[in-house]
């Protein structure tokens, strides 16, 4: 089970290019795509969900269990859609209606043609998202948190092997989040899950593997705890007051800054100790997103630091 | 400021987008192309001005009405796009007042329509300017119409139209509700205002009309002249000015109203019937959520093979029905329209206040099914609906934002396309049951209870369903291949109306136009009388493409986010696979077969003509043969035929022979025959002759005799003429021309099928236009009655012979005292008709079914008798009574006025069709349409065919044996006479009292109001001159002159012009010799000038005299103008001779008590008092009470108040 993403560029009419040569290799398991707004993700996820037409490239998806062992992910959009799971960055319902109803009716649609088998199903899932005490409600009723989960439970109807799920803790409060973040994952065990998201936190509590892209660009194809890793005794930390901050950012490779207790804190990519004041930092994948992002790590050029 | 602010930015906004544009570009195209092609003025026979204020008033309303479909995205947009975009939280909170927001909006709405009504009379100037138009036919240039129809008709329009759309997107918060709003006014204005204005409320129901369509071509149409139509100046006045405050009025109470209600709040649910369906609003859920431990969902089978697909589509439509049924134009189309129908059902299913019986085809015929084609009445709305549900269907996802979720399941695109098609389907077989249970509860509630249930399912599911299903495949491919909501609206918009304008764009083959057929028809005596055939074959065609347009809605349907073009098509060859292909080949295939066996029928069986051909051929026809129009010809003096009718094989075989006479003092030495069209004549001569040309193309024939016809002889022409179907026509079996007239049950063909002799004038063009495109000389419509020769011969009457044989169970009709019946060998049974009198007019044979009422009708002493039949349909004989004694009496009474009845026998038959009408087509026969059988008087209501008869049968001295001249005034000598006729009759067989109520039928305006202008009666050529006031003019006459000088000058008139024809003017002379001098004014003034009197009674009071008789005192004011044919009225003083009565309670049953006192006295000009003594105590008096001179009923007779007690107590 892998979906193999070679080259995928994608131009859109008023020529902002959105992708340019992506090529990724996701192997079963949760897989997150982190990168800022605006960065393409979406466009990715959608041209995934047959949603969208690529300009150039191929995605294939490769099951043995599957008949056809291979499927054109581009080209063989009814093969894909039988075994796609796809929760978009937004959506909307139908108002008057209950959630059993219309999951009912997404069941028939994702092809469980027999009514009991449908009602089960449905049912089950609305358990599972947590929906099962509302599920007679008209959906127009539901909050933000609940129509997500109402999507997830759309998303997972028919036990997808590929499942694209975009940007979907965005509106969640902190409990929502941790419980869909669990069911994504043991939905992972045996399927290809790709995440997308800016929340850094997502990836690194769940994903195997992971993506950074920004501007269309892949810049770092990586496991998040080698990544981490890897970054070890190279990121360094200092406090300082706010006038300061110009000549530092001068100065040195500073990936981050953020506010502590009215202090500043920069946080700097360096291999070696970089001036005095600093002090070595435990890397996290936070420091992994901003390295890739000021291009110290990954596939951007690094930037010109002052000598 | 803000207001301001806002204002612009929305009209800037509305500007880059699309349909503003592309509604500017629909309608300056229309204005246009109506204009050019004149779809208004082509009820104008004369010839019209290109740019008269009247064609550019009318243009504009027309254009209004097709603005008002295509363009509410406009004020839907502004009213509801930050609501349905969700972007109104930030829009409300900020610090901008209510007014300011919406009034900004609302003007850039209002700016923006009123700019693409602009369209319209940019459209209307280019068509008389541009190059290509006619010079002849363009009038001076007068900027000031433009302004009139701009100000005074759009602008009103645009204000009252964008303010009900507004408000609706803005109530509902969805800019599509906008075109609920236009739909909802267009309703309004045209089918309501309409059924209003026929259920006897006039010209008030015309109130009703919010755009003022009606009002505003009520007005025109039906009253402004030919003169007034090509020289006056449009201005709103009377009917047309109140209707426009009052819509005015109420636009702007509804924008306070909207205003007043609208607020700056949060918005929970958008669904339009939030108000009445609060209990079911969706409340709040309670999220319980408590963490839980997953369960992991079963596994179950999945399968997506064809069973699944049809349970996914299923489903959808299940879906898609329950949307639409649950919005309020799905209410509309199910319960509302309904019931409108019902509401027209009971004003309409009667004629003058006679109930008709509401049998089931005739229902379902005549009010609930129309073709696609046509739309001509209120049924109109339901194409536009479907338009306006397909668009939501499309859409429903997107506009739900799920989309993404659905288009990402395994579910074909097809699957989606064919259930939400079905989804609509049910909708519209919804509204099939709706209108069953409309016509079952109407025939209920008429007492009628054989309830057809096979037949509404046959006609409603099976011929109308289909009608809007083939559209609705087309609406759904519009929609998917524009794929942009107001667009898809619009694009689908115009497509209705290039179907039901095709003809006008020169398209008329049904091969053509989509979904186009012949029509069905279905009577109660011919069934559908095999017209289902042609109609299936086609709709069989139209279905074969909307398979092919239902694989494009496939290939293109918008999946997911690309709406490129370009990625649409590489798409859609994606998704081109081979069981695609297949449909698609197998589709073709069928248009192929079909098309070309209909083509076969059509046009390779039968000849198919264009108009346009039509019309080069009758130009060709006057130009080569218009030179033979006066040479000598021989008459035909005798008629002899032997028919034989075989109504199952639908065919008939004539074998006749004229006696051909030569009136002429010249020999004549060739002999003009023209054969009838689309049928197989032979013809020979009982001396040598040699064929000398044979046209068969334009229908001329001359044949010249080796031996010159000298003056007296006489020779005979005998033929043969075959009447056989050959396939279909294009325009179906029902009207085309003698060939097509035998049918199962209820043949019906005339002498058109048999050749005629000499060049026929009558087939020359009439249209001025028409002539002028073809360079023939313009000709006058009609020469004034002192232009034409007053010795012109009438057409040759001739004694006529037939034998009709026809199957056993049927009775064939022709023209004739039955002389003879006897069925043969083979049992068919044969009739033998004979005139020995010579008749004229059209022959007609009829054979069905019928029911035979016979009878002898004689004046005492007269030797032999009337021959008098009526042949009714086995179901229709409630009315067959009424109708025989109508008969008697009207032969008692005219032969006894206005001379003998000449012919030996009198034919009533009732004419297979659906028509309520009836007609004289030649001697001795009225023919009535079955719609007249249908009158049901139950009870002693009116009895209308007492009077409609009685009017027949005066065509049998007015028209039949007095023929009127071709020319102005003819309508006079036929139709006035006729139901002048008829009022003598009723007056004198039912009473004052009967006239009376049969005068307020007359004096309805429906068919035709009073047109004060015009010619006079002398001259008249307008029907309510002919049918109106023509009558109303002689029963005056006959009142004041005397009943039986005035019948008594037309017994002379008959007499002195029993062969040649006759003008007004021979009237006129007539009626001047018996109207004393004292009277002659009052005939000059009645048909002379066009007089109008208005008779008022202010008040009315009487007092009791000492010797116990009562003086009533009645204040009355008078009135008399005389119009010219402009318009212009002259008020002319007055000192005339009118009738004052006083009358007492009247009986129960009455209109008007027992006349006390009816008297002339003098009146002039002005306000007066009038006193008269009577015996009786009075209830009611006044001034003109019959409606002699006035005539307008309403004012003129008042309650009379009684003061006598006070005069009593002083006595004492």
């Amino acid at each position: 089970m892998e979906l193999q993403i070679r080259g995928v560029s994608k131009t859109y009419s008023n020529g902002v290019q959105a992708l340019k040569q992506v090529s990724l290799t996701i192997p079963a398991g949760m897989y997150g795509l982190l990168g800022p707004n605006g960065a393409g993700k979406s466009t990715l996820m959608r041209i995934l969900a047959t949603l969208q037409e690529a300009d150039s490239g191929s995605a294939t998806l490769c099951d043995p269990s599957l008949s056809s062992k291979q499927v054109d992910v581009l080209r063989q959009k009814d093969e894909v859609r039988k075994t796609l799971g796809y929760l978009p960055q937004e959506f909307g319902v139908y108002p008057n209606v209950s959630a059993e109803t219309l999951l009912d009716h997404f069941a028939l649609l994702k092809g469980i043609a027999e009514p009991r088998a449908r009602r089960e199903v449905a049912l089950a899932l609305l358990h599972q998202v947590n929906l099962w005490e509302v599920r007679k409600q008209k959906l127009g009723g539901y909050s933000g948190g609940m129509r997500q989960r109402f999507g997830v439970a759309v998303a997972l109807l028919g036990n997808p092997k590929l499942m694209i799920v975009d940007e979907p803790t965005a509106g969640l409060d902190p409990a929502e989040r941790v419980r869909f973040l669990n069911l994504l994952s043991e939905l992972g065990e045996n399927s290809v899950v790709l995440l997308s998201t800016h929340i850094v936190d997502d990836v690194s509590e769940l994903c195997t593997r992971m993506a950074i892209i920004d501007q269309g660009e892949i810049l770092l194809e990586a496991e998040p705890l080698g990544a981490v890793a890897d970054l070890r005794g190279r990121i360094w930390r200092r406090v300082i007051s706010k006038p300061e901050l110009a000549a530092i950012e001068r100065e040195h490779g500073v990936i981050s800054t953020k506010l502590l207790a009215g202090r500043t804190v920069v946080r700097v990519y360096s291999d070696g100790v970089p001036g005095p004041g600093f002090e070595p930092a435990e890397p996290d994948l936070e420091d992994v997103y901003f390295s890739t992002m000021t291009g110290h790590i990954g596939r951007r050029p690094s930037p010109q630091v002052a000598p | 400021m803000k207001l301001w602010g806002i204002f612009r930015f929305e009209l800037a906004y509305q500007m880059r987008r699309p349909w503003p544009w592309l509604s500017t570009a629909v309608l300056l195209v229309f204005a246009f192309v109506s204009t050019r092609v004149a779809i208004v003025p082509v009820t104008l026979p004369q010839d019209f001005i290109l740019n008269s204020p009247f064609i550019i008033a009318a243009v504009s309303v027309f254009s209004c009405q097709i603005w008002l479909l295509i363009a509410p995205a406009v004020a839907g947009e502004a009213a509801a796009r930050d609501v349905h975009t969700g972007l109104h939280p930030l829009v409300y909170a900020s610090p901008v007042s209510k007014t300011e927001y919406l009034g900004g909006r609302f003007l850039a709405a209002f700016i923006l329509n009123a700019w693409i009504l602009l369209a319209v009379q940019v459209g209307s100037l280019l068509a008389a300017y541009a190059p290509g138009a006619n010079p002849e036919i363009i009038g001076p240039f007068r900027p000031t119409a433009y302004l009139a129809a701009y100000g005074l008709i759009a602008l009103p329009n645009a204000l009252i139209a964008t303010t009900f759309q507004f408000s609706a997107a803005l109530l509902s918060g969805r800019p599509m509700a906008s075109y609920v709003g236009s739909i909802g006014l267009f309703f309004l204005s045209y089918p309501v205002t309409f059924a209003l204005y026929l259920s006897g409320l006039g010209e008030r129901g015309l109130l009703a009309d919010p755009i003022g369509i009606m009002a505003i071509m009520n007005e025109m149409m039906s009253k402004w002249t030919i003169v007034e139509k090509n020289v006056r100046m449009f201005t709103l006045q009377g009917p047309m000015l109140l209707n426009r405050l009052l819509w005015l009025g109420i636009a702007c109470l509804t924008l306070t109203f909207i205003a007043l209600r609208f607020r700056f709040a949060h918005r929970t649910a958008t669904d339009p019937l939030r108000w009445f369906t609060r209990f079911a609003r969706a409340a709040p859920a309670r999220d319980t959520a408590p963490v839980r431990i997953a369960i992991s969902a079963p596994h179950v089978r999945r399968s997506f093979g064809f069973a699944t697909h049809l349970r996914q589509a299923l489903s959808i439509a299940r879906v898609s029905f329950w949307l639409i049924v649950k919005s309020l134009p799905g209410l509309f189309l199910l319960v509302g329209f309904p019931m409108f129908l019902a509401l027209v059902l009971a004003t309409e299913l009667q004629h003058w206040g006679v109930p008709l019986l509401p049998r089931t085809g005739f229902l379902l015929s005549k009010f609930m099914t129309s073709p696609l084609t046509q739309a001509a009445d209120y049924r109109v709305v339901i194409p536009l609906l479907i338009v306006y549900f397909t668009g939501e269907l499309v859409w429903r996802e997107r506009d739900a934002r799920l989309s993404e979720n659905t288009d990402a399941t395994p579910t074909p695109e097809w699957v989606f396309f064919l259930g939400k098609f079905l989804g609509l389907v049910l909708v519209l077989a919804g509204y099939m049951v709706s209108l069953t249970a409309v016509g079952m509860i109407t025939q209920a509630l008429e007492g009628y209870y054989d309830f057809e249930l096979g037949q509404y399912a046959q006609i409603l599911f099976g011929l109308q369903l289909p009608e809007y299903l083939l559209f609705a495949v087309l609406a759904f491919l519009i929609h998917a291949a524009v794929n942009q909501k107001y667009l898809g609206l619009l694009a689908s918009l115009v497509a209705y109306f290039l179907i039901i304008f095709a003809s006008f764009l020169g398209l008329e083959h049904n091969l053509l136009v989509y979904g186009a057929s012949p029509e069905w028809s279905f009577t109660d005596m011919r069934g559908f009388g095999g017209s289902v055939g042609p109609w299936a074959w086609f709709k069989l065609y139209w279905a074969a493409w909307a398979l092919l347009l239902a694989v494009a809605a496939r290939l293109l349907w918008v999946r997911g986010r690309e709406a490129g073009l370009v990625t649409r098509v590489r798409v859609a060859r994606l998704r081109f696979t081979r069981s695609t292909l297949g449909i698609a080949a197998m589709a073709a295939g069928l248009i192929v077969a079909l098309g070309g066996f209909i083509f076969y029928n059509t046009n390779v069986l039968n000849e198919y003509i264009t108009k346009d051909e039509l019309v080069q051929r009758r130009a060709d026809y006057e130009r080569l043969y218009g030179k033979y129009e006066d040479i000598p010809q021989p008459v035909r003096a005798s008629t002899k035929l032997n028919i034989e009718i075989h109504p199952r094989r639908r065919a008939a075989t004539i074998r006749g022979s004229y006696r051909l006479v030569n009136r002429d003092v010249v020999p004549i030495d060739s002999v003009h025959l023209e054969p009838a069209f689309y049928v197989d004549t032979r013809v020979t001569f009982d001396r040598a002759f040699s064929h000398v040309l044979a046209d068969d193309k334009l229908g001329h024939h001359i044949y010249a005799l080796a031996e010159p016809l000298q003056p007296g002889d006489s020779l005979t022409l005998d033929f043969d003429v075959q009447l056989e179907p050959r396939g279909f026509r294009n325009s179906g079996s029902a009207k085309s021309g003698a060939g097509m007239g035998v049918v199962e049950n209820g043949t019906y063909f005339t002498s058109g099928a048999l050749p005629v002799i000499g060049y026929q004038p009558l087939r020359e063009l009439w249209s001025a236009d028409d002539r002028r495109r073809h360079g023939l000389p313009r000709q006058v419509t009609l020469p004034a009655p002192g232009d034409v020769d007053p010795s012109v011969a009438a057409g040759a009457a001739a004694t006529f012979e037939a034998i009709v044989g026809t199957d056993s169970g049927q009775v064939a009709v022709a023209p004739g005292e039955l002389r003879r019946t006897w069925s043969d060998a083979r049992s068919r049974r044969y009739f033998h008709y004979v005139s020995d009198v010579p008749i004229n007019g059209m022959d007609v044979f009829f054979s069905a079914d019928y029911t035979v009422h016979r009878e002898r009708w004689g004046l005492p002493g007269a030797e032999r008798g009337v021959d008098l039949q009526v042949f009714v349909h086995p179901g229709h004989t409630k009315l067959l009574e009424r109708v025989v004694r109508s008969a008697r009496a009207s032969l008692d009474y005219y032969s006894a006025q206005f001379g003998p009845y000449p012919y030996r026998f009198l034919q009533i038959v009732e004419q297979p069709g659906n028509f309520l009408g009836m007609g004289v087509d030649g001697s001795g026969v009225v023919t009535g349409g079955e719609g007249v059988f249908q009158l049901d008087p139950h009870g002693d209501g009116f009895d209308a065919i007492f009077e409609i008869v009685a009017h027949e049968m005066g065509h049998q001295w007015w028209g039949m044996q007095l023929k009127p001249a071709f020319a102005e005034g003819g309508g006079v000598i036929s139709e006035s006479l006729a139901w002048y006729s008829a009022m003598e009759l009723v007056k004198n067989v039912k009473g004052r009292e009967a006239l009376r109520r049969f005068m307020h039928f007359m004096r309805e305006p429906n068919p035709w109001p009073a047109i004060r202008t015009g010619l006079p009666l002398l001259r008249a050529m307008d029907p309510w001159a002919n049918y109106r006031k023509g009558p109303y003019a002689m029963l005056a006459l006959s009142e004041y002159v005397g009943e039986k000088q005035v019948n008594g000058a037309l017994r002379t008139l008959v007499q002195q012009k029993a062969s040649s024809l006759a003008t007004t003017l021979d009237m006129y002379r007539e009626l001047q010799a018996a109207t004393p001098d004292s009277l002659e004014p009052l005939l000059h003034d009645l048909f002379e000038v066009n007089t109008f009197w208005t008779f008022d009674t202010k008040k009315a009071t009487a007092m009791r005299t000492a010797l116990g008789a009562w003086q009533v005192t009645l204040d009355v004011e008078a009135r008399k103008v005389v119009a010219d044919s402009a318009g212009k009225e002259t008020e002319l003083p007055m000192n005339e001779w009118i009738e004052i009565g006083i009358f007492a309670a009247a009986e129960p049953g009455e209109i008007l008590g027992k006349p006390l006192y009816v008297q002339k006295h003098r009146i002039r000009s002005g306000r007066q008092t009038i006193t008269v003594m009577v015996l009786q105590k009075p209830a009611r008096g006044g001034i003109d009470p019959y409606n002699l001179l006035d005539w307008e009923e309403g004012d003129n007779i008042e309650r009379i108040e009684v003061q006598g007690s006070e005069v009593e107590s002083k006595k004492r």
